[in-house]
C-alpha cells in the first residue's frame, strides 16, 4: 500500500537478514547478519563492497532465487517468503548478460511477456518496438553473440524492462565493458529507471559508478550494510 | 562455490519418481523375486565357500583386468581422436560421428565374423602382413576396443565441445603451448564426461557383452557366464543370487565412486564454445588423419569387412530381403525401436533432471549395467508370468538398457549449464516447468538428441534382450541374422551377412533423423553464445 | 520446430505401433519351443484354421534354458504344451513335475526311436564332430580314428567345441564322452584335450561361423550334427553335390538326440494342446521338418528327403540313462569346468 505525501514510501525492505555459507573446503562465511536495508519507491540504492563480500548473494535472496536462514524480504509490506521469484516480478541484470543463445534478440526481448501469458504474435510485437526505442530495431533478428557487449547489456535492460518490473535489481552490470561504454551506458540506463519510476539495487564494487547512479548508497562489510551516503 | 544444496520439492519428487518406478517395476521387484526364490539355498556359508573357490576368484580378478585394460586402452586412444574430431571441421565429419555409433548396432557374432575377415587366418589383413591374431590376448583387446572406443570418443567430443574459448585464449596469452592448454585447461573440463564414459565401458567390459568373448572363446569369460550357467542352465538360483549380488556390490561401489566424482567436478561453464576450424598446415591434417585412421582401424575395419562380403553376396541373398519374413523383421526393428527410444527418453530426462540433486540418482543411472541381465530376465519370468511373452516386457526391456544413455548425456550439459540463464528466466516470470521447457531443454537439446542416438543404437543393437521371452512374429533383424546363423550352410551365412548390412543401413538412417544434419554447425553456433564482440 | 518435427513423428510412430500390437489372447494355444524350432507358416496356419485356435509360439532359448524356465514358471505355466525337450533332459522335467503324460493316439503308435517319459518323440538327430574336407586334403593328415587320436601332438590346435554350461550339443557331446569312456577316463581325456589346445566356443553359431575353418576359423574340427553335412548341401550357394564338410563318427564323440512335444501341467487348452501333438506326428509335418529343423522324423515311415542322404547315421552312439544324466549332469559340468577352463 503506497501512502502519498512527504513521508518516504518504503517499497522493498530487508528486516534482519541473515546468511551464512559453508563451502566445499569446510570454510563458513558469514555474508550477512542481522542486515536491514530498505529500498524507497522509485529510488537507486547502490550497495557497495569487495569482491566475494556476498553482494551478488544479496541480490538473489532479494529475488528469491536463494533463501536466507532467517529474516524477511518484504515488498509493499508483504512478506514474500512464500512468493517465489517468477512471480515477484524483480528483475535481475547481470555482469555477462544472460541472453538466452537459441533465441534471437526480438525473441530474447520477448522472453518475459510470453511468460506473462501474452501470445507470442503481440509479445514479438511490443519486443520490436521496445527495440525501437533502445536504437536496436535492425538487430531484431541477428542471434544475440553477434552483437558487441555494450549492444547485449541493452538487449538485456530492454528485456527485464518490457516485463514492467516492480524493482530492478543489477549486479554489476557494466564491468565486463570498457570504461568509455560504461559512462554513456550508466546515463542511458538511469534515463530509462528514472522515466519509469523502477526502485532499484545496484550491487558493484565501483564507487563513483554508484554515487552517479544512486540516491543513497551502502557499504557492505561483516554482513552488515553501513550508510555511506 | 559448489553446488548448493536445493530443497526436495513436490516437482523434483515428482520427477525423481518416474524413473524410481520403472527400475523398480522391471528391475528391482523381479530381482526380489528371484531373491526370495534364492533365499531358500543361500546361507554366509555358501558366499564363503564362494569366495573360497579359486577359480571364482580368478575370474573376477580377469573380468576387472580386463575391463581395466580396456579403459586405459580406451582413454589414451580416445583423447587424441576426439581433439582431432573436436577442433577440426572437415568434409564428411558429420558421417563420421554417426558411422561412430555402427559397432553398437551389429550383433556380435557378426562383428566377429568381420574381425575374422580381417585377421582370420584366411584374413584379408593377417595374410597380407603375415601374422595371426587369434587365440591371442591382442585380439581380445582389439574386440573390447571395437566396441567401446566410440563411446569415449564421442564422450570426449562433446566435451571438448563445452571448454570455453575464453579460458584456452587467456591460457594461450598467458605463455602456454596448445599442449599445455590441452592439459592444463581443456583436460580439467572434461574429465567429468569421460569418466561417465569409462565407467560404462568398465561395466561394460564387465558384463561380458562382448566381441572379446567370442573372440577369445571361454577360457576369456567373465563372471557373467557363471551366473549365466548358474541360472539358466543349473537353475541353481541361491548360488547365482550370491555371486550376482556379490558382484552387483562389486560395481555399484564403481558406480557411485564415479557419480561422486561427477558432482564434485560438475561446475557451470560458460556457454563460449571454440569453434570448429578447417585444419590448417600439417600438422593439423596429420592429426585429422591419424584420428581417422584409428577410428577405422579398430571400428570401421570389421564393419567394412562385413559391407564388403554383403556387397559381394550376390543377388540371390538380397533378394531374400524383400521376403515377407526379413520386411516384417525390418519393420519390427523399426518400431520396437521407436517405442523403445521413446519410452527412454521419458525415462531418461526425468532421471537426469532428478539426479542433479541426488548422487544415489546419479549412480542410479548404471544400474542397468550393474546387475547381470540374465537374473533380471529370470526375475521378470517369476514375478509376471503372465506378462513374460508381452510387447510391453520387451520394450520395457529395451528401455531398461537404453535410457541410461539419455540420462547421462543430458545430466552432464546440465550440469555445465550456466546459472545465470536459469536465474535470468525465472527472474522474467518463468516457473519452473516453463524454465525447462523454454531455457534449459532447448539449451540442452544437442546433448539430449546424441543420449538419444545411442538409445537408438542400443536398442536397435537388442543388447541381451533375446534372454527373455521371444515370438517369432516379434522377430527383430537381429533375431533373424541369429536364427540364420543357427544352421549351417554358406547361403545362411551370406543372407546374415546381408541382413547386418540392412541393419547398419537402417542404424545410419535412423541416427541421421534424430541428429539432424546441419546441427553440428548449430551446436558450434549455441556455444558462441556468450563470447562479446570488442 | 525439430522439437515439433520430431514429437508429431514420435507420436504416429508410437499410435501406429500400439494399434499393431497384438495382445495375448485367452484363446491362444501357448506352445513353448527352444530357438531351434521352426515348420513351414503355411503348415502352421492350416493347423490354426483347422483347429480353429490361434497358435502362440513362444521361443525360450535353447533346451536347457527353455525347461528350466518351466520348472521356475510350474506354478504359474507360461505355456500349455512343450516341444524340444530331449532324452538328456526328460528326467529333470518328470523330476520337477512339469509334464502331463498324453495318452492320445501319438503315444500310442510306435516311433523311429524310443524316448521314455510323459512325452512323445517327434525328431531325432545325432551330435558328433564335423570335419572340413578342404583343409584335411590340403594338410594331408589324415582324419583320427578315435578321440584319443585327437588328444595326440599330430592334432594340435585341431577342435574347437561348445561349452556344455551355455549350449545343448555342447552338453550332448560331453554326455558322449563320459557315457562311452567312463567319468574317470572322460575327464582325463578333457585334460589331455586341454594341453592340445582343445577351443571353447559359446555355442553352436559361433564355434560352427567363427572358429571352424570351413567358414574363416583356423579349426577344421567341430561339435555339430549329423545333418549339418546335408545342410550346407541345402544352403549352399554353389549348388554343391558333394558335401565340403564330413560326419566324423568317434567311439564315445557320438551321442543320439531325441526330442519330444509334451503337455504341460497346469496348462489350459487341453483338447487344442492335444491336436497339437497329434498334428507334430503328423506326416506332413514329420516330412518337412527334416529340412526346417534337420532333424530325422520320429514316425515310421516317412519318406526322406533326398539331401538327406548327405546326412549319415552313426551305427554306434551313446545314449546314457536320463536318470544319470539328471542326477549327475550338473556334476560332470561343474567338473568339466574345472578340467578344461580353470
Amino acid at each position: 500500500m503506497q501512502r502519498l505525501g512527504e513521508r518516504e514510501l518504503r517499497v522493498l525492505e530487508l528486516k534482519d537478514i541473515r546468511k551464512t555459507f559453508d563451502d566445499l573446503a569446510g570454510g563458513h562465511w558469514v555474508l550477512a547478519e542481522g542486515l536491514n536495508l530498505q529500498v524507497p519507491s522509485g529510488s537507486t540504492v547502490a550497495v557497495l563492497g569487495p569482491s566475494g563480500s556476498g553482494k551478488s548473494t544479496l541480490l538473489k535472496i532479494i529475488a528469491g532465487l536463494e533463501p536466507q536462514d532467517s529474516g524477511t524480504v518484504s515488498f509493499d509490506g508483504v512478506d514474500l517468503a512464500r512468493v517465489p521469484p517468477e512471480r515477484r516480478r524483480f528483475a535481475l541484470m547481470f555482469q555477462d548478460f544472460a541472453l538466452f543463445a537459441h533465441l534471437n534478440v526480438r525473441d530474447n526481448v520477448a522472453f518475459g511477456l510470453v511468460e506473462q501469458g501474452l501470445g507470442r504474435a503481440v509479445a514479438r510485437e511490443r519486443a520490436l518496438a521496445m527495440l525501437v526505442v533502445f536504437g536496436l530495431a535492425e538487430r531484431a533478428r541477428f542471434k544475440v553473440w553477434k552483437l558487441s557487449g555494450g549492444e547485449q547489456q541493452r538487449v538485456a535492460l530492454a528485456r527485464a524492462l518490457i516485463t514492467e518490473p516492480r524493482l530492478l535489481l543489477l549486479d554489476e552490470p557494466f564491468s565486463a565493458l570498457d570504461a568509455q561504454l560504461r559512462a554513456g551506458l550508466r546515463d542511458e540506463f538511469a534515463q530509462h529507471i528514472a522515466q519509469r519510476r523502477i526502485a532499484t539495487v545496484l550491487v558493484t564494487h565501483d564507487e563513483a559508478e554508484a554515487r552517479a547512479m544512486a540516491q543513497r548508497g551502502y557499504r557492505l562489510t561483516a554482513g552488515h550494510l553501513h550508510q555511506a551516503w | 562455490m559448489g553446488m548448493g544444496r536445493t530443497t526436495w520439492g513436490w516437482p523434483a519428487v515428482g520427477l525423481a519418481l518416474v524413473p524410481a518406478l520403472f527400475l523398480g517395476l522391471v528391475m528391482l521387484a523381479p530381482l526380489w523375486r528371484l531373491a526370495l526364490e534364492a533365499r531358500a539355498g543361500a546361507s554366509w556359508q555358501m558366499v564363503a565357500e564362494l569366495w573360497r573357490d579359486d577359480y571364482l576368484r580368478w575370474r573376477v580378478s580377469w573380468s576387472f583386468l580386463q575391463a581395466g585394460a580396456t579403459c586405459v586402452a580406451a582413454l589414451v586412444l580416445a583423447l587424441p581422436v576426439s581433439w582431432a574430431l573436436a577442433r577440426f571441421h572437415f568434409p564428411g565429419r558429420a558421417l563420421v560421428l554417426r558411422l561412430l555409433m555402427l559397432p553398437f548396432v551389429v550383433p556380435t557374432l557378426v562383428a566377429a565374423m568381420g574381425v575374422l575377415a580381417l585377421w582370420g587366418p584366411r584374413g584379408w589383413i593377417s595374410g597380407w602382413i603375415g601374422i595371426d591374431l587369434q587365440d591371442t590376448p591382442w585380439l581380445l583387446l582389439y574386440g573390447n576396443l571395437f566396441f567401446n572406443l566410440c563411446l569415449v570418443v564421442r564422450a570426449g567430443v562433446e566435451a571438448l565441445g563445452q571448454v570455453s574459448a575464453a579460458r584456452v585464449a587467456a591460457a594461450r596469452t598467458l605463455g602456454a603451448t596448445p599442449w599445455r592448454v590441452f592439459w592444463r585447461v581443456e583436460w580439467p573440463a572434461i574429465v567429468p564426461w569421460l569418466a561417465s564414459a569409462l565407467c560404462l565401458v568398465f561395466l561394460y567390459c564387465l558384463s561380458g557383452f562382448g566381441l572379446a568373448l567370442v573372440l577369445g572363446g571361454q577360457r576369456y569369460a567373465t563372471v557373467e557366464v557363471e551366473i549365466y550357467t548358474l541360472v539358466a542352465h543349473e537353475l541353481k538360483l541361491a548360488q547365482a543370487g550370491v555371486l550376482a549380488l556379490c558382484m552387483a556390490l562389486l560395481t555399484g561401489l564403481i558406480a557411485l565412486a564415479y557419480a561422486w566424482i561427477e558432482q564434485r567436478l560438475a561446475a557451470p561453464g560458460r556457454a563460449d564454445a571454440i569453434a570448429l576450424r578447417p585444419p590448417a598446415g600439417p600438422g593439423a591434417w596429420c592429426a585429422v588423419a591419424g584420428a581417422l585412421l584409428v577410428l577405422g582401424f579398430f571400428c570401421a575395419a570389421p564393419l567394412l569387412a562385413i559391407g564388403i562380403r554383403a556387397a559381394t553376396a550376390g543377388p540371390d541373398a538380397w533378394s531374400h530381403v524383400f521376403d515377407e519374413e526379413s520386411l516384417r523383421a525390418i519393420w519390427n526393428t523399426l518400431r520396437f525401436t521407436a517405442m523403445a527410444l521413446l519410452l527412454a527418453t521419458v525415462l531418461g530426462v526425468t532421471h537426469a533432471l532428478a539426479a542433479r540433486r541426488s548422487i544415489w540418482l546419479r549412480a542410479g543411472a548404471f544400474l542397468p549395467f550393474i546387475v547381470s541381465p540374465v537374473t533380471v530376465a529370470f526375475g521378470l519370468l517369476l514375478m509376471y508370468p503372465g506378462w513374460s511373452a508381452s510387447l510391453s516386457m520387451l520394450v520395457a526391456a529395451y528401455a531398461l538398457l537404453a535410457y541410461p544413455f539419455v540420462a547421462k548425456s543430458l545430466g552432464a550439459a546440465l550440469d555445465v549449464q550456466p546459472e545465470h540463464l536459469t536465474q535470468a528466466a525465472r527472474t522474467l516470470g518463468a516457473t519452473p516447468w516453463r524454465l525447462f521447457w523454454r531455457v534449459t531443454l532447448p539449451l540442452a537439446m544437442p546433448s539430449l538428441r546424441r543420449g538419444m542416438a545411442f538409445a537408438a543404437a542400443t536398442a536397435l543393437g537388442e543388447f541381451a534382450v533375446t534372454l527373455f521371452l521371444s515370438r517369432p512374429e516379434w522377430a527383430t533383424l537381429t533375431t533373424l541374422i541369429y536364427e540364420r546363423l543357427g544352421r549351417p550352410g554358406a547361403g545362411n551365412r551370406d543372407d546374415a551377412l546381408v541382413l547386418a548390412a540392412v541393419l547398419m543401413l537402417l542404424s545410419l538412417l535412423v541416427f541421421l533423423l534424430i541428429e539432424q544434419p546441419g546441427s553440428g554447425r548449430r551446436d558450434a553456433a549455441f556455444g558462441r553464445a556468450g563470447a562479446a564482440r570488442a | 520446430m525439430l522439437r515439433k518435427t520430431f514429437s508429431i513423428w514420435a507420436t504416429t510412430v508410437v499410435a501406429s505401433a500400439a494399434l499393431a500390437a497384438t495382445p495375448v489372447s485367452a484363446q491362444e494355444l501357448r506352445v513353448l519351443v527352444h530357438n531351434s524350432f521352426s515348420l513351414p507358416k503355411p503348415m502352421l496356419a492350416q493347423f490354426e484354421s483347422e483347429s480353429g485356435i490361434k497358435l502362440g509360439i513362444i521361443k525360450g532359448g535353447d533346451a536347457g534354458e527353455m525347461l528350466n524356465k518351466l520348472i521356475l514358471t510350474r506354478a504359474q505355466p507360461i505355456a500349455d504344451v512343450v516341444f524340444g525337450i530331449d532324452n538328456a533332459l526328460v528326467a529333470k522335467a518328470e523330476a520337477a513335475n512339469v509334464l502331463e503324460a498324453y495318452t492320445g493316439a501319438a503315444a500310442t503308435r510306435a516311433s523311429v526311436v524310443p524316448l521314455k517319459g510323459p512325452i512323445v518323440a517327434v525328431d531325432y538327430g545325432y551330435v558328433n564332430l564335423n570335419y572340413d574336407k578342404a583343409w584335411f586334403a590340403k594338410s594331408g593328415l589324415a582324419l583320427p580314428k578315435s578321440l584319443d587320436d585327437l588328444a595326440q601332438p599330430a592334432y594340435r590346435d585341431l577342435l574347437v567345441v561348445q561349452n556344455p554350461a551355455t549350449s545343448s550339443p555342447g552338453y550332448a557331446f560331453l554326455l558322449a564322452t563320459v557315457a562311452g569312456m567312463g567319468d574317470a577316463a572322460a575327464f582325463d581325456w578333457w585334460a589331455r584335450m586341454r594341453a592340445n589346445g582343445v577351443k571353447v566356443a559359446k555355442g553352436w553359431s559361433e564355434a560352427y561361423y567363427t572358429e571352424f575353418s570351413r567358414n574363416g576359423g583356423s579349426r577344421p574340427l567341430v561339435v555339430s550334427y549329423a545333418s549339418s553335412p546335408a545342410a550346407e548341401v541345402f544352403y549352399s550357394k554353389e549348388k554343391l553335390t558333394v558335401p565340403p564338410t564330413g560326419n566324423l563318427f568317434l567311439k564315445g564323440g557320438v551321442m543320439r538326440q531325441v526330442e519330444g512335444v509334451a503337455l504341460v501341467r497346469g496348462g489350459q487348452n487341453r483338447e487344442a494342446a492335444a491336436r497339437f501333438i497329434e498334428f507334430m506326428r503328423s506326416r506332413p509335418v514329420q516330412e518337412a521338418l527334416q529340412t526346417t529343423m534337420w532333424m530325422f522324423a520320429a514316425e515310421p515311415g516317412v519318406a526322406r528327403p533326398d539331401v538327406l542322404r548327405h546326412a549319415s547315421e552313426p551305427v554306434q552312439f551313446e545314449d546314457p540313462a536320463s536318470d544319470l544324466v539328471a542326477s549327475k549332469g550338473a556334476d560332470w559340468v561343474s567338473r568339466w569346468t574345472r578340467v578344461v577352463l580353470k
